[in-house]
């Protein structure tokens, strides 16, 4: 992996994105004895359901928290795709829930579609999309070892929520196998 | 040559303190010779309390006390007392506020600290009036009074403290008045043993001020006249009309339960699910 | 000063992911705080959540007072009963403070208040009170103001913060805002014994012969506890050094003398700043809080640009660190001055300054922080 990895969570309020980016960050720092910066869009522009997510991992320590160009863009939802894709690099990779994300308004080579929400559905909590977008990350990117993740987010959901979020973080990493989506740089 | 005899009580004060600022013929000089008796009556030494006031005539009334006191802000008395209790629950607290210090600018701290349950006393001495800075109208200015901020007589209602106080939840309420002396004493010392929100509201002259002013007179006789004439007791309120009630304070003893006291906003009780 | 360490129960050593306003929370737990008192307001209202949670578990209390007066009052009547005493408000919560503050001033209460600056009604990022910090408050006093620009400054600085407040019996500010205090990052809190506390400084002395406010002209008074028959006036008025309310011109000259004395005497020992690459530097940018880390990163390009830019960092607003930033302006071409609001304190770096060099005023207040490209405009302009 090249650092600094420069990613964006996107979507809409109640998809659970910060909390991915959180257990995605405390993965990194506790597990993978990296650096991250982890911030979250703030104010009045993130009203009316928008909802979005930064971090940035390094192997050194961050300075500025704002990264302007993004390595990595992941969107569950249309609206929030269409806000956040011109900050995504050239080279970038592009993760969308393609039922969410119907509308592709700029091609980007490295694209995974990544049917989060009803993957989630299907093993029974629509509300695990990111646990599900988590474990595929953790396998197409290989920014963190599953049990590292597992680990995480056992320690991050309540003890009810425990079985079903394992249940998305695995079937997000059997998702990237069956379907060969892997991007190591 | 006559004995000179020194007041048994003036060992609670601060003699350097003395005479004290207080105008010929207010109530405050009453009010704490009735504190220091049921101080003595209850063997409580002030050394071992904390007495707080904020601004204003009534503030002044900790400062002739021997103990530690704060002072100097206008209306924050119970908050200061707030953070006093949660660090030293045992430590009596006993506040001096006026009128305008306790139910004007310190209005929402007195409800809230009473909703609490905060465990202090408070003796609120109502004088119809701001006093120290020069006779203004007070939420608890009766109606109609002339005042320096009412020449064409005030508008507003008045407030009726001791029944905000039990409607926010204070435990132990009274109201008497300066010429009630072994009332105002005994109410005292009943609010000094009371564990909980003690509010002792004695109404009181102000004759340089209010009596001026509004009644017309310096004479502070006259003017604890006109109190007595615009109060009565509970005790006889059976046998008074409704329509002489009307414009007149109840005084009495109104309320006094038992209710847990505030320890924190929130409290571990030991059985938290880890 | 009477030095202890930490206790192992409150210090949740390791390494973390935690939100800035958490760590801040955890430097307060760690050097001792046992009562918060607070008031919701967005950006600051995870220090309250957590403080409810984490106070009563190492025997602390919180409150949630009706107001922000509420909670700056009940520090007051908290530290005079011993504690060790927080609250944590933004920019508008801020200013109703200050009344409060100006007793706490007046007193000499310990205290740490925490503000997490914010822009006017909503979350964005802005350092636009860097002077209110200092000024908010009538009549004359001294403002110790630390300004932490990561998440683990939030949990070190908390920590200087109480000590610092302990040491001059002052209350002493975190500036804190949006940037940090939302912000997740790694947080390294070392283990108990590596944390130095100050303890407060009790009088030996009877109540006869105490006096309260008594204390070298550079230094503030030994406190005694309360309700023990040290029968002190805490009063906002003028006192003298017996506590005595007295409006002699005589006795505000002393009071005031020794209340801003105290800090100003000792701002040398209460100054800390940070070098970086200023070694052989020809220009400088001198900043504070979160604008630091762009600052940092504008040094690595403008270095490969070949311009010879470093960073001093103010690890405190105030007082002024005049002689590190006198120092560096007799030894670079030009300093910039970097910070979040349309450009405050390059004044107080100008007058420190004392001419030697010229100093740009780098702003910005439009709820974030400089890019370092940002800044780079800036200097490359400068530089010309």
């Amino acid at each position: 992996m090249k650092y600094p990895l420069r990613i964006s969570l996107c979507g809409f309020g109640g998809q659970g994105i910060v909390l991915s980016a959180v257990i995605l960050g405390t993965a990194a720092v506790t597990k993978g004895n990296k650096y991250v910066v982890q911030t979250q869009s703030y104010g009045s522009e993130a009203r009316g359901g928008q909802c979005q997510s930064e971090l940035i991992i390094d192997e050194k320590p961050i300075n500025s928290p704002i990264a302007e160009k993004k390595n990595v863009l992941i969107a569950l939802f249309q609206d929030a795709y269409e806000k956040y894709i011109p900050a995504l690099e050239e080279d970038g990779i592009l993760v969308i829930d393609p039922d969410l994300v119907t509308n592709i308004v700029r091609p980007v080579e490295t694209t995974f579609e990544l049917p989060a929400t009803q993957i989630a559905v299907d093993i029974g909590n629509r509300m695990t999309a990111n646990m599900v977008v988590l474990g595929f990350l953790s396998e197409c990117l290989g920014i963190i070892n599953k049990d590292d993740l597992l680990e995480v987010v056992k320690d991050n959901v309540a003890d009810r929520f425990k079985e079903i979020n394992t249940k998305a973080v695995e079937a997000g990493i059997e998702y990237a196998k069956e379907h060969n989506m892997y991007h190591r740089s | 040559m006559a004995d000179i005899k020194i007041n048994p009580r003036r060992k609670y004060l601060r003699p350097e303190k003395l005479p004290h600022f207080f105008c010929s013929g207010c109530g405050c000089g009453q009010v704490l010779n009735y504190y220091t008796q049921a101080l003595e009556e209850l063997d409580m030494d002030p050394e071992k309390m904390v007495h707080i006031g904020g601004v204003g005539c009534t503030a002044r009334i900790p400062v002739y006390i021997k103990t530690d006191m704060l002072h100097g802000v206008h209306g924050r008395t119970l908050a200061w007392a707030t953070g006093i209790k949660m660090m030293k629950p045992d430590l009596p607290v006993v506040i001096f506020a006026g009128d305008g210090d306790l139910v004007s600018i310190g209005g929402n701290h007195m409800i809230q600290a009473a909703r609490r349950n905060l465990d202090v006393t408070v003796v609120m001495v109502d004088n119809m009036n701001f006093a120290m800075t020069g006779g203004q109208v007070a939420p608890t200015t009766p109606e109609e009074s002339v005042t320096m901020t009412t020449p064409y007589g005030s508008a507003e209602p008045r407030f009726d403290t001791c029944r905000l106080a039990i409607a926010a939840g204070a435990t132990h309420v009274e109201r008497w008045t300066t010429a009630d002396r072994v009332q105002c004493k005994d109410a005292m010392k009943r609010a000094l043993q009371h564990k909980g929100f003690s509010l002792i509201e004695i109404v009181s002259q102000c004759p340089t001020h209010y009596g001026r002013y509004a009644l017309g007179t310096g004479d502070p006789q006259k003017v604890i006249d006109w109190i007595k004439d615009h109060t009565y007791k509970l005790t006889t309120a059976d046998s008074i009309s409704e329509e002489e009630k009307s414009g007149k304070l109840p005084c009495g003893e109104f309320y006094r339960v038992s209710r847990p006291i505030y320890q924190g906003t929130t409290v571990m009780s030991g059985k938290e699910d880890k | 000063m009477p030095k202890k360490k930490a206790s192992k129960e409150r210090v949740l050593s390791g390494v973390h992911f935690m939100l800035g306003n958490y760590a801040t929370v955890e430097g307060a737990i760690s050097a001792g705080c046992n009562y918060f008192a607070g008031y919701p307001i967005t950006p600051a209202n995870e220090i309250s959540e957590r403080m409810s949670q984490r106070l009563p578990q190492v025997g602390g209390k919180f409150v949630q007072g009706e107001d922000e007066l509420c909670s700056v009052f009940s520090l007051a009547g908290a530290a005079l009963a011993g504690g060790k005493v927080m609250t944590a408000t933004a920019s508008a919560g801020y200013n109703y403070m200050q009344e409060g503050l100006g007793y706490c001033y007046a007193i000499e209460a310990p205290m740490v208040i925490v503000d997490v600056q914010r822009t006017r009604g909503d979350n964005f990022a802005s350092q636009a009170d860097v002077y209110q910090m200092r000024y908010g408050a009538s009549g004359d006093y001294e403002a110790i103001v630390v300004c932490p620009s990561s998440v683990q400054e939030l949990y070190d600085y908390t920590i200087w913060a109480f000590n610092l407040a302990e040491e001059y019996r002052n209350p002493v500010i975190v500036m804190s805002e949006t940037t940090i205090a939302l912000m997740r990052e790694r947080l390294d809190i070392p283990t108990a014994d590596k944390i130095e506390l100050y303890d407060r400084r009790y009088t030996k002395k009877t109540p006869d012969e105490y006096h309260p406010f008594e204390a070298l002209a550079n230094q503030c008074p030994e406190a005694a506890p309360i309700g023990e028959g040290y029968h002190t006036i805490y009063s906002l008025n003028p006192h003298d050094e017996y506590g005595n309310i007295d409006w002699d011109p005589i006795v505000f000259d002393n009071l005031y003398k020794r209340v801003t004395g105290k800090i100003t005497e000792n701002a040398d020992k209460i100054c800390r700043t940070e070098s970086y690459m200023m070694d052989d530097a020809d220009y400088a940018i001198v900043t504070y809080g979160s604008e630091f880390r762009p600052s940092i990163d504008a040094v690595e390009t403008a270095r490969k640009e070949g311009i010879k830019l470093g960073v001093l960092k103010l690890c405190n607003v105030w007082p002024v660190p005049e002689n590190a930033i006198c120092e560096v302006a007799g030894n670079v071409k030009k300093i910039f001055s970097v910070e979040m609001n349309l450009g405050k304190y390059v004044r107080e770096i100008e007058r420190a300054s004392k001419n030697k060099c010229e100093v740009v005023s780098v702003t910005k207040n439009r709820g974030f922080v400089h890019t370092t490209d940002e800044i780079m405009t800036e200097i490359r302009k400068g530089v010309l």
